[in-house]
């Protein structure tokens, strides 16, 4: 048996999945200061009647880590950044940093070496300042952490208890002030997400429960929870990713739908074409800073059931219909004080929920400033919001198809698609989705269990796992961007060198991630790996080639586990 | 020469590029001539004013609704972002080892990202899209067709271009940056093949474009590439509404070998081509002070709508190919001063000591950030100065060309009354990379009310294979009088079996044809 837990703003879901079906659901109110109180709620709500032994596996996801970036409960890190030549560092705007000599180059050459006395003396100013933890990065760190790791020794040495993060361990990808973001964040979070993992693992002992746990990352992947504490940024945004999952649980397997998520305030979208969720072309954006977290592409726009709807004027006297962007707490059906697209859906009949005197009282409201029919009035409303969201996923698409591209076979590939089915989830899509649907020209979809997809989607979620590796034969070396090692080639089997094919560079990275899923204990999905792509330059000195740069991506992309079985649901 | 229906149809199918509304539209045109039966079939249109049929398809073609005439560019005042393509080609080369090979923006990939330019609030980035066949004749004579000079990435990097004009000419940006690859400025009208690593010219597909879409008239180019461009320079040389400005290193030093203070325009266009050759090894302080002294205040003087910048990066101090000694900073200050409405990568090969740091520095400065801390890993500020007798050789230059400038009306009009109807000239033109020796005989026609349409007879020697081919442009702004009879020219060229092919560039119509002598079929792009 299954169990998948999706703690979110409001409500915290979970669901029982046995023998590859929903079995039960269950919902519990968010408890805001308590999210571990209510995570074992709704486990307790789900498994009142379970044999802990038949439990298999258990997958949350959670938005810990995005309410205390959002609160600020972080903890502060000192920054200690090698900005080297290149964008004027004093246009960061990163707090506490701390910068210092030295620089490498894109290849990993040394510019400029580092100067130990700056180290040092920057290292004793940090303890005096009080900083208990520390994030160390260079530019182009990636390529040659040895900057980075002589800086960690002096730490060691100078200030032994401070807690230390290194940009190149956090992720291998080319963007320098979004590995400090990361960085960042990753160190600013990783103590209270531990105390919140060593609970989970105490109240699951004392329930006798023995299956393994797995946490939702944002690109749509379950991580067992005990690694997840090397990387605690990447389960932000989990709740839109179990949604997206859970959309693809319950539609029909290779199709291109949309997933509309509305909600009181707003409404979240993504985008699954031919049955694979989008991510984003770079890594979430996580309060004020961009970071190298990979995630799904989700879109949120200011509109929900709970948005205030207006009356105003128009340029041409005509008088007009505004929605949103704010919400002025619930819908005046359900105690509230304006008119919200909620009143209007239950006015229409569209909704169950909600006093339907007090709809028909806001809708008399609004149709009066209006000077329209209560009926037109509320078809209006709805014919807005739909409108609004049904645009919104067109300028998704649009972005999508116009993302920039880099090589001739990019540009030739015509990106063009729309959706198929427009799959609607949350407290609002019961009224909107088929109208929005029909702006779309897609077909309207609210599966069964559709108010707890979020949790089916932690349930069945497959793990996901990366592996960027560069080689770089006239230095011969490579490295894993995920793992921050530099390694002499020597130590592969590769026997020339200077030879060496695309496709040999392709087997050792085939074999570094079957290593990587071991050493995630997730070695079953290693046969999921695919090539994103890979890619070879020469490198030509004088009129020469004297090396061969090699970049392979390997992903197991998101997906489900194949226990479940999956149907179309709708 | 005479073609049957049935001939007329052939023709009009391999009409290749053309989208399905031409197609029918040619189809509906075929129709019409058929009724008249025995006429010539080959023959000039009407004369349509402007705002045809024609022009009105091109811009349904470019996804806006078509309007009467052209669009107007819209206010760019408030705009702040810069669009940037960055189109690296990372799966083209000429050849394995040649400059011009797959990796050579790749540690300009790296820096760049490393560096979050693209995250950057100031940076808009656009994604490349193919140039049309129709954009690419609007400019060349393309032997023996579009296709066989344009490949898929030389239709990139032009189209590359044209995405950036458009966000610029609707203000989407303020400027606009196209770090794209394959270059274009050796390109000339005819194009036989590649000349200095260039098959295509981008600027001037970009320049005859944004003329067509949008209506604007005079345009500057400041060429700012080691090598002299000679290729831009020949396409606009009679065009008085564009000025070209060119400093490089020294024509005597340096391929293509051009590039001289007396290569002054054509007799109408006298003064609107400048040529500033710089003498080897002149470092940031003697380009700064060209740009200052001479090219800033022309610019100034000539009020264009546009301002272009063929930014080739090789007059870099460690360029493999040129011996200048420009750096990283005196890139970006250049192009601070500048400030280009629109910049296109051409030439730099200092793959790795030179252009990711060039190209960081301009990013910068077009976006109007600090680039101070950009340097080269072994640069040191004062390590080249000028010298003094080179100094003087500039200043002399400098003073020289002001002159031109300031006496260019008169000397039009001296020029102008020395020839009759015609000016003619002798060219030769030699393409290094394919090895093909070309001679040209190029005809403008002095006529009082515009300037002028041209005709090219061009005649190319590639090892045994001998091509010659004639052409005839019309410009955009070209007289009815010159228009017509720039197309008589094209349809009597059509019996005359010395040519392999016949060109009409008809500018003002939008209208392109070649014709091909021995199948003798007509494309229409």
């Amino acid at each position: 048996m299954l169990i998948g837990i999706d703690v979110g703003g409001t409500t915290t879901d979970a669901v029982l999945i046995r023998n590859g079906e929903v079995y039960s659901t269950a919902k519990v109110s968010t408890e805001h200061g308590n999210l571990l109180n209510s995570l074992l709620e709704a486990l307790d709500a789900i498994s009142r009647d379970v044999d802990p032994e038949q439990l298999e596996r258990i997958v949350f996801s959670t938005t810990v880590i995005t309410n205390l970036i959002a609160e600020g409960k972080t903890d502060r890190v000192a920054l200690v950044l090698i900005p080297g030549p290149g964008v004027n560092p004093a246009s960061y705007t990163f707090p506490d940093s701390f910068y210092l000599k030295g620089a490498m180059d894109y290849r990993g050459r040394e510019i400029d070496p580092l100067d130990e006395a700056e180290i040092r003396k920057t290292v004793r100013l940090i303890q005096e300042y009080g900083f208990s933890r520390a994030a160390i990065i260079s530019k182009f760190g990636q390529r040659n952490p040895s900057h980075e790791l002589r800086i960690e020794e002096i730490f060691r040495e100078v200030y032994p208890g401070c807690k230390l993060e290194l940009g190149h361990k956090v992720s291998g990808k080319l963007n320098f002030p979004r590995r400090i973001a990361t960085a960042m964040l990753a160190s600013a979070t990783r103590e209270h997400y531990q105390e919140f993992v060593e609970k989970i693992r105490q109240a699951l002992e004392e329930r006798n429960i023995r299956a393994p746990v797995y946490i939702m990352k944002a690109d749509g992947g379950t991580l067992p929870v005990e690694k997840s504490i090397e990387c605690p940024v990447e389960t932000i945004f989990s709740g839109p990713a179990a949604s997206t999952i859970g959309a693809l649980a319950l539609t029909p397997e290779g199709q291109t739908s949309v997933v509309v998520d509305i909600g009181g305030t707003t409404t979240d979208l993504a985008l699954i074409l031919s049955g694979k969720p989008l991510l984003a072309s770079k890594g979430a954006k996580l309060g004020d800073f961009l970071t190298h977290v990979r995630a799904f592409a989700v879109r949120s726009i200011a509109i929900g059931g709970d948005s205030v709807v207006r009356v105003k004027d128009s340029d041409t006297d005509a008088k007009l219909i505004t929605v949103g962007p704010d919400r002025a707490g619930p819908a005046y059906c359900m105690g509230g004080k304006e008119t919200t697209p909620t009143d209007a859906l239950k006015f229409l009949g569209l909704i169950e929920v909600g006093n339907p005197k007090r709809a028909s009282e806001a809708i008399k409201i609004t149709a009066s400033e209006l000077g329209k029919s209560e009926t037109e009035t509320a078809s209006l409303i709805v014919e807005k919001v739909s409108r609004m969201i049904a645009d919104a996923v067109n300028e998704m698409f649009l972005e999508w198809e116009q993302e920039p591209a880099y090589r001739v076979w990019e540009v030739l590939q015509e990106k063009k698609a729309r959706p198929e089915n427009v799959f609607g989830i949350g407290g609002g899509a019961k009224g909107l989705i088929a109208e929005i649907a029909k702006k779309l020209g897609a077909k309207p979809v609210i599966p069964e269990y559709a108010e707890v997809g979020n949790a089916i989607g932690a349930a069945v979620a497959r793990p996901t796992l990366t592996l960027n590796l560069h080689i770089d034969t006239e230095q011969k070396i490579y490295s894993v961007a995920e793992e921050g090692e530099i390694v002499s080639l020597n130590t592969t089997n590769i026997g020339n060198l200077n030879k060496i094919h695309l496709d040999e560079a392709e087997n050792l990275a085939t074999k570094l991630m079957r290593a990587r899923a071991r050493d995630f204990g997730i070695a079953e999905y290693a046969g999921e790996a695919e090539i994103v792509d890979s890619e070879v330059f020469n490198v030509v000195n004088g009129w020469y080639t004297s090396g061969r740069l090699f970049d392979v991506n390997m992903q197991i992309p998101a997906g489900l586990i194949p226990e479940w079985k999956r149907r179309e649901k709708a | 020469m005479k073609l049957g229906l049935g001939k007329l149809r052939d023709v009009l199918k391999t009409g290749s590029g053309a989208s399905p509304e031409e197609e029918k539209k040619k189809q509906a045109e075929g129709k019409d001539k058929a009724e008249k039966e025995e006429i010539l079939k080959i023959e000039n249109e009407e004369i349509k004013p402007e705002t045809s049929e024609v022009n009105k398809m091109e811009l349904k073609k470019t996804g806006l609704e078509p309007k009467e005439g052209p669009l107007s560019p819209a206010d760019r005042t408030g705009v702040e972002k810069t669009g940037l393509i960055f189109f690296p080609a990372f799966d083209w080369a000429i050849s394995p080892t040649h400059p011009e090979r797959e990796e050579r923006l790749l540690y300009t990939r790296d820096q760049i990202f490393e560096e979050g330019l693209m995250d950057l609030p100031e940076i808009a980035e656009y994604k490349p899209r193919l140039a049309e066949y129709r954009d690419i004749a609007r400019v060349h004579f393309c032997v023996p067709d579009v296709k066989a000079q344009a490949t898929t990435p030389h239709l990139i990097a032009a189209g590359s271009c044209l995405v950036l004009g458009d966000a610029l000419m609707k203000a989407e940006v303020k400027n606009a940056f196209a770090l794209i690859r394959p270059p274009g400025h050796h390109s000339m009208t005819v194009a036989h093949g590649n000349r200095g690593f260039c098959n295509i010219n981008n600027e001037a597909i970009l320049v005859e474009y944004l003329r067509k879409k949008y209506g604007i008239r005079k345009i500057a180019i400041v060429d700012t590439d080691v090598h002299h461009g000679d290729g831009t320079q020949e396409i606009f040389y009679n065009d008085p509404d564009v000025l070209f400005i060119s400093f490089h290193q020294d024509g005597r030093t340096l391929y293509p070998g051009t590039g001289f203070i007396n290569e002054l325009g054509g007799p109408k266009a006298l003064g609107r081509t400048i040529n500033i050759p710089l003498p080897p090894g002149t470092p940031d302080e003697g380009i700064l002070y060209v740009l200052d002294s001479l090219v800033l205040p022309i610019l100034k003087d000539f009020k264009p709508e546009l301002v272009l910048n063929s930014a080739g990066q090789d007059n870099h101090y460690t360029d493999p190919l040129a011996n200048m000694r420009f750096s990283a900073q005196g890139y970006a200050k250049l192009n601070e001063k500048l400030s280009p409405d629109m910049a296109v990568l051409e030439g730099g090969y200092a793959i790795q000591s030179a252009l990711p740091y060039v190209n960081t520095g301009i990013i910068l400065a077009m976006a109007g950030l600090d680039y101070s801390c950009v340097r080269e890993p072994d640069f040191k500020p004062g390590m080249f100065v000028q010298g003094a007798k080179d100094r003087k050789t500039l200043e002399e230059i400098v003073a020289a060309q002001l002159e031109n400038w300031k006496n260019r009306d008169r000397l039009v009009e001296a020029e102008v009354a020395k020839h009759g109807d015609f000016y003619r000239r002798k060219k030769q033109i030699f393409y290094d990379t394919d090895m093909i020796q070309e001679f040209q005989e190029e005809t403008i026609r002095m006529c009082p009310d515009c300037q002028g349409y041209k005709t090219i007879d061009s005649h190319a020697h590639r090892g045994v294979d001998d091509t010659r081919i004639f052409g005839v442009s019309i410009p955009i702004y070209a007289c009815e009088n010159c228009q017509a009879e720039a197309r008589e020219e094209y349809r009597k060229r059509l019996i005359h079996p010395e040519y392999e092919y016949v060109y009409l560039q008809d500018k003002k119509q939008d209208e392109y044809r070649t014709y091909n002598i021995r199948t003798k079929r007509e494309t229409v792009y």
